[in-house]
């Protein structure tokens, strides 16, 4: 209304200038991200006040090389659940994807980039056979990933063969362990998960294809009918997942010891959809962001080591992530709430 | 037809410009149902035609051809003047023919912005030309009136005006020749009207060829250039909108339609049953006041979009009103629920049945005994199956429901028969106050006959009735009173013995005082 | 109540949607679309195949009556389990109950002080178990009907909430206190009464836990009051509510069902530990996880509406004796790691049927 050309018939557009630019995406930073990065640093603030050692490298750098891995999934974990699915296997293809570096690493002493390349080809094949089971067989894809989540136990513990595996050698540590494992005093894994938390940022935020994860996940079946390729995007985001976990994978492999026991993976399904829900992401697809799940990671991984620091029984720190999660999405809820009345 | 200003295209002129999109004699059948036998229609860039006629003239047909929605079984579609074949949806958008539905159909979760491009952002060498997008959303969002700060909201933040607005620069992110908007004011109140006339203008201006769908005829006269009025499938004829009046408009909706029986005064009604007194809810309805007796039929008469349905809802205990009584036999009534109505022996059969009335997979007595569970639980543990059963039984004998037995699923069956299950369930205890919403939308001749003796029945046997309705021979048909719903409010009443066009002349605008002059002449 | 005076009702004209098929396609239909039948002619080919394998020398040991009959011990928490997730599956807008191992180690815990420390009888103790559930379950009824969290979100944080509760109440130590060590005697098996003698003996939870739950999950989905208005909300609560009933109480309600069996559960847990475990429930891939594969493979529809008790009873009975088949298949590790290979690929396979016969054989709504 206040801009002139607009009025004018059609074919005798001016071009007047323009002040500045109007933005056409959402805010680069949610009111949500806002909280929790306060949220973070009160925690950080607090643990350091109390427990001095808290704020020491030799506290903060595993401290950020154990957020690595996590994050890294979840950041595989948001764009699924952009698009309105959710991965309950990523736990089992992390055993998968772990045994069979450590065993590549224990039996043909591979080097580094092969061993990195040989489990994210193996959590890559396994996402693909969810993504292709979800498109294909149009079920609900907590089901199907229930369901590989199981076979990909299965053939986890079948490479494990009922034995640890032991004597792991330590081609890994430039990931993250030890001296060689930091650059500029900051773990590699937590450099690496940087840079791939800024290219999936960049790539959901700002590339039609990103974009395109939103639109799937806020109205299914008008994303079809908008000519959007659905059933492909969806094969891509459990794939890319797949492959972020082979990676992560290495990451946990070599926070770990020369030993690999065949618990690896417990429990991270449901930690990092914790961690993606803390982050503002909707659950029902459509709405949220990498920045804020890898902020989640970083505060239920704060939690979890200031619990231990401060003396705790360290599952108290489920507690919190339990708490956070009802915090997070209630405070959410009632601001929906509210602008509905409004 | 007795009609003097209305011969087929009597007194009307053609404008100068060439003809952009000319259908004629279009004709479509969906089975044995013959939706379109002869449609004649012509569109001018730079001008707004109506299009009107009651439920089921053809219509939408019409305008889902021209979308491409559908395919025609005979006719001819010229575009500039060259035939052509539409027939699927990307036809007609290359032709640049678009459509803006009464429900916005958007992203909730994206922004403004990007709904406009969702699925064909603009690009260069792969990647989103975001400068680009700039100028044209920059245009668009001037266009339909939105300010700049509108851009970078999500869709789930705006007003259903403002979604509707973005809906139309989604259309019109494309090269638009014709715009086609199905009764878009049918959720507008009327500063939002406002809006959309200012924007159609402002199209009018960019020589879009702009299709006006509604059922509001006082808009017409304000808005559009020329109006075509279907009937039963066929086009009757097309005016200058200043030569005819909202009346002479209604008489050639309902034209050829019969007189309708009104149904037969078995005695003079009671003590007043169930009274509104200047009920109000803001922004949905204000100053409603309705009285029904026992006994008594009272037709609540609107077009889609005139408060109606939210004023039935809000006497079932669906929405809460702001102000104003309701008296159930005399004394006041606040029903806090749909339970609450119930406990009232307030019945209500919803307008929507697929959506608000059946349980698709469940069983015709599950349909039937889910709104009587406190009855028919023994010593409040378990379900009397026994005696579910013969309601269910006796149900569908009474209301004559055609189906093998009461164990069948509700989603099986044809529609009429699905209505009369869900209307059964609002039986079995006499209610005192019956509410029926469009109690035979979707039904067929047969059962619609049976509906409408049933509500009869239910009359006679001194239940208070209240049908509100959008059907214009329905209301005749079955009310001893007719109150007309306009605007949110509830004006005239008329008997059952008014005519058709009396009716729809008063729900769609007119003035009763200029009744026989064109009432919309003196706004433009 | 009066009849309209129309003319008799006339049967429909259009022709029945089942006439016209041949006998064979009428049986495939029965067989996809009643998944207890599907189900029942699954065992008896897992039991034909494995007593085949047993007679042919395969097995390890003897995969007969008594075997099979010792099995089903293992069945009891998976029942339990999945017909909690049934009620709450059926209870709509997907729903599901992640917290249900969790509640069984926190209520093992609550149902060892309640016991084993503070000698409180045991039937208070196994009711208190049973209230304490229910209240953990109301927790998620709450979130999910009243304040609107998708019930995936709300079972994840109270499934957190729960474990680590579990864990910190007692110090991360469990109760094995002589009482609840003597509980061990309810996992032994017994002969049943009358007719027992012709019969192989059951395990004793069989009998005290089992049947009774599903007896009275049965009679609550299927005979009470309730049962109508659960189906109701699950199939469309937008009608139910038009239909007057109580939309978020109901839904609130499952929630509670599903944490008061979560509750028995607990105590089946213990008393087959022989201790009260601060992990029993969630320990490796849980209980949850489990019991949510069971409702799926029962056919019950995760959009809700869509379930049966005797499908949840069916498909466990499938899952434990094939699964008690391959334990003598293959000795040793392998047999137990194959359980979770025979889930998955079944658990994907009724998956894929379930989306199959929705488009084939829809009910249109």
């Amino acid at each position: 209304m206040r801009t002139a050309s607009a009025l004018s018939p059609r074919g005798s557009e001016t071009s007047t200038p323009r002040r500045n630019r109007i933005r056409q995406l959402p805010a680069a930073v949610s009111g949500q991200e806002v909280v929790l990065v306060g949220a973070i640093v009160a925690l950080w603030v607090l643990l350091g006040l109390t427990t001095p050692a808290f704020l020491s490298a030799g506290s903060l750098q595993p401290l950020l090389s154990n957020i690595a891995p996590i994050a890294i999934i979840a950041i595989g974990q948001t764009i699924i659940m952009i698009s309105g699915g959710i991965d309950v296997s990523v736990g089992s293809m992390v055993l998968v994807c772990a045994v069979v570096a450590a065993k590549l690493m224990v039996v043909f002493d591979t080097p580094l980039i092969v061993t990195i390349a040989a489990a994210m080809l193996v959590g890559g094949l396994l996402g693909l056979l969810n993504g292709v089971l979800i498109a294909v067989g149009r079920v609900h894809p907590i089901i199907i990933t229930f369901a590989t989540s199981n076979i990909f136990l299965f053939i986890g513990l079948r490479i494990f063969d009922s034995q640890t595996v032991t004597g792991i050698p330590p081609t890994l540590a430039v990931l993250g362990k030890g001296i060689n494992g930091r650059f500029l005093g900051i773990p590699v894994s937590f450099l690496v998960m940087i840079f791939i938390a800024a290219a999936a940022w960049y790539y959901l935020r700002y590339v039609a294809g990103g974009r395109h994860f939103y639109a799937i996940g806020s109205d299914g079946p008008a994303a079809r009918l908008t000519g959007i390729k659905v059933d492909r995007r969806a094969v891509l985001a459990y794939t890319v997942t797949g492959l972020l976990v082979g990676l992560a994978s290495c990451m946990i492999l070599a926070n770990g010891t020369q030993n690999l026991d065949q618990t690896v993976g417990t429990g991270l399904s449901l930690a990092t959809i914790a961690a993606v829900v803390i982050g503002g992401t909707s659950v029902l697809g459509g709405r949220g962001g990498v920045l804020g799940t890898i902020l989640g990671a970083i505060l239920v991984q704060t939690v979890a080591s200031g619990v231990t620091q401060l003396g705790l029984p360290s599952q108290l720190g489920d507690l919190f992530v339990g708490l956070f999660i009802m915090v997070a999405v209630g405070t959410d809820l009632l601001r929906a709430r509210a602008r509905r009345r409004a | 037809m007795e009609n003097h200003a209305l011969g087929p295209d009597g007194g009307h002129e053609v404008p100068q410009n060439p003809a952009r999109v000319q259908l004629t004699g279009i004709a479509k059948r969906y089975g044995a149902v013959r939706a379109i036998s002869n449609a004649d229609i012509v569109l001018y860039g730079g001008r707004v035609h109506a299009l009107v006629g009651e439920n089921g003239a053809g219509k939408s047909t019409l305008i889902k051809i021209l979308a491409g929605a559908e395919s025609t079984d005979a006719g001819l579609i010229e575009f500039d003047g060259r035939p052509v074949t539409l027939g699927t949806t990307s036809s007609s958008i290359a032709l640049g023919i678009a459509t803006v539905y009464q429900e916005p159909q958007l992203f909730q979760e994206l922004t403004v912005a990007e709904n406009i491009f969702a699925g064909r952002e603009l690009r260069r060498h792969g990647r989103i030309d975001w400068a680009k997008q700039h100028e044209a959303v920059v245009e668009l969002l001037a266009l339909i009136g939105l300010e700049e700060r509108y851009a970078p909201m999500t869709v789930s933040d705006l007003s259903i005006a403002e979604q509707q607005q973005v809906s139309i620069a989604k259309a019109l992110a494309q090269d638009v020749t014709v715009l086609i908007l199905d009764e878009p004011s049918a959720i507008l109140t009327d500063a939002e009207i406002e809006n959309l006339f200012t924007v159609i203008r402002r199209l009018q201006e960019r020589n879009v060829a702009v299709v006006y769908i509604s059922h509001r005829l006082d808009e017409l006269a304000r808005i559009a250039d020329e109006v075509t009025i279907m009937r039963d499938g066929r086009t009757i004829a097309t005016h200058e909108m200043k030569d005819v009046s909202i009346r002479a408009i209604a008489e050639a909706m309902v034209g050829g339609m019969h007189a309708v029986q009104s149904r037969e005064h078995k005695a003079e009604p009671g003590p007043a049953r169930f009274e509104l007194v200047g009920l109000a809810r803001s922004n949905r309805f204000h100053d409603v006041n309705v009285t029904v007796a026992a006994g008594e039929i009272v037709a609540l008469y609107g077009l889609v979009g005139s408060g109606a349905s939210d004023i039935a809802a809000t006497i079932f205990g669906i929405l809460k009103a702001d102000a104003g009584t309701m008296l159930l036999d005399g004394s006041p009534v606040t029903p806090r629920n749909p339970r609450h109505a119930q406990k009232l022996r307030i019945a209500l059969l919803p307008a929507d049945r697929k959506r608000q009335g059946m349980f698709a997979f469940q069983t015709i007595a599950f349909n039937v005994s889910i709104g009587h569970l406190p009855l028919l639980t023994k010593f409040g543990l378990w379900v009397d199956r026994k005696r579910e059963t013969v309601i269910a039984k006796d149900m569908i004998t009474r209301l004559a429901v055609r189906t093998p037995n009461e164990l069948q699923a509700i989603g099986a069956l044809s529609g009429g028969n699905a209505q009369k299950v869900v209307l059964a369930r609002q039986l079995v205890v006499n209610p005192r106050l019956l509410i029926l919403e469009e109690p035979t939308q979707g039904v067929d001749i047969g059962a619609k006959e049976e509906i409408h003796l049933l509500i009869s029945q239910m009359a006679d046997q001194g239940t208070a009735v209240l049908v509100v309705t959008s059907d214009l021979p329905e209301a005749l048909r079955v009310a001893d009173r007719i109150q007309i719903v306009r605007k949110g409010t509830t004006t005239v009443t008329l008997p059952p013995t008014a005519s058709q066009v009396d009716l729809l002349a008063a729900a769609a605008g007119e003035e009763p005082e200029n009744s026989q002059e064109g009432a919309g002449h003196e706004n433009r | 109540m009066t009849s309209i005076k129309i003319p008799a009702p006339t049967p429909d004209t259009k022709p029945s949607p089942d006439s016209g098929q041949t006998q064979v396609q009428r049986l495939v239909k029965a067989i996809l679309t009643q998944r207890v039948m599907l189900l029942a002619i699954l065992v008896v080919l897992v039991v034909v195949i494995m007593s085949a394998l047993d007679a042919a020398g395969f097995l390890a040991g003897s995969y007969n009556s008594d075997y099979l009959s010792s099995s089903l011990i293992n069945a009891v928490p998976l029942v339990m389990l999945g017909l909690a997730q049934l009620v709450v599956i059926v209870s709509g807008r997907g729903g599901i109950d992640l917290s249900v191992g969790a509640i069984v180690s926190l209520v093992g815990m609550v149902f060892g002080f309640f016991y084993g420390v503070w000698g409180l009888p045991l039937l208070a103790s196994v009711i208190g178990a049973i209230a304490v559930g229910a209240v953990l379950g109301a927790v998620n009824g709450v979130m999910v009907a009243y304040l609107g969290f998708p019930p995936l979100i709300a079972t994840l944080a109270t499934y957190y909430v729960f474990r680590s509760l579990a864990i910190v109440i007692n110090n991360q130590q469990p109760i094995s206190t002589k009482p609840i060590q003597d509980l061990y005697s309810l996992s032994n098996s017994v002969e049943i009464p009358l007719i027992g003698q012709y019969l192989p003996n059951v395990p004793l939870g069989v009998v005290l836990f089992l049947l009774p739950t599903v007896v009275v999950v049965w009679f609550l989905l299927n005979r009470a009051p309730y049962g109508r208005r659960l189906f109701a909300i699950g199939t469309n609560d937008i009608a139910a509510l038009w239909s007057g009933v109580n939309v978020a109480a109901s839904r609130a309600i499952a929630y509670t069902v599903s944490g008061a069996i979560s509750g028995l559960v607990a105590v089946v847990t213990v008393s087959q530990f022989a201790s009260a475990r601060p992990d029993a429930g969630d320990s490796g891939s849980g209980m949850a996880l489990p019991s949510i594969t069971i409702a799926v493979l029962a056919g019950v529809a995760i959009t809700g509406g869509i379930g049966r008790v005797s499908g949840v009873v069916v498909a466990t009975v499938l899952i434990i004796w094939l699964n008690a088949g391959i334990l003598l298949l293959f000795v040793g590790n392998v047999g137990s790691q194959l359980q979770s290979l025979a889930l998955g690929v079944i658990l994907v396979f009724a998956a894929l049927l379930n989306g199959y016969t929705n488009r084939r054989y829809r009910v249109m709504g």
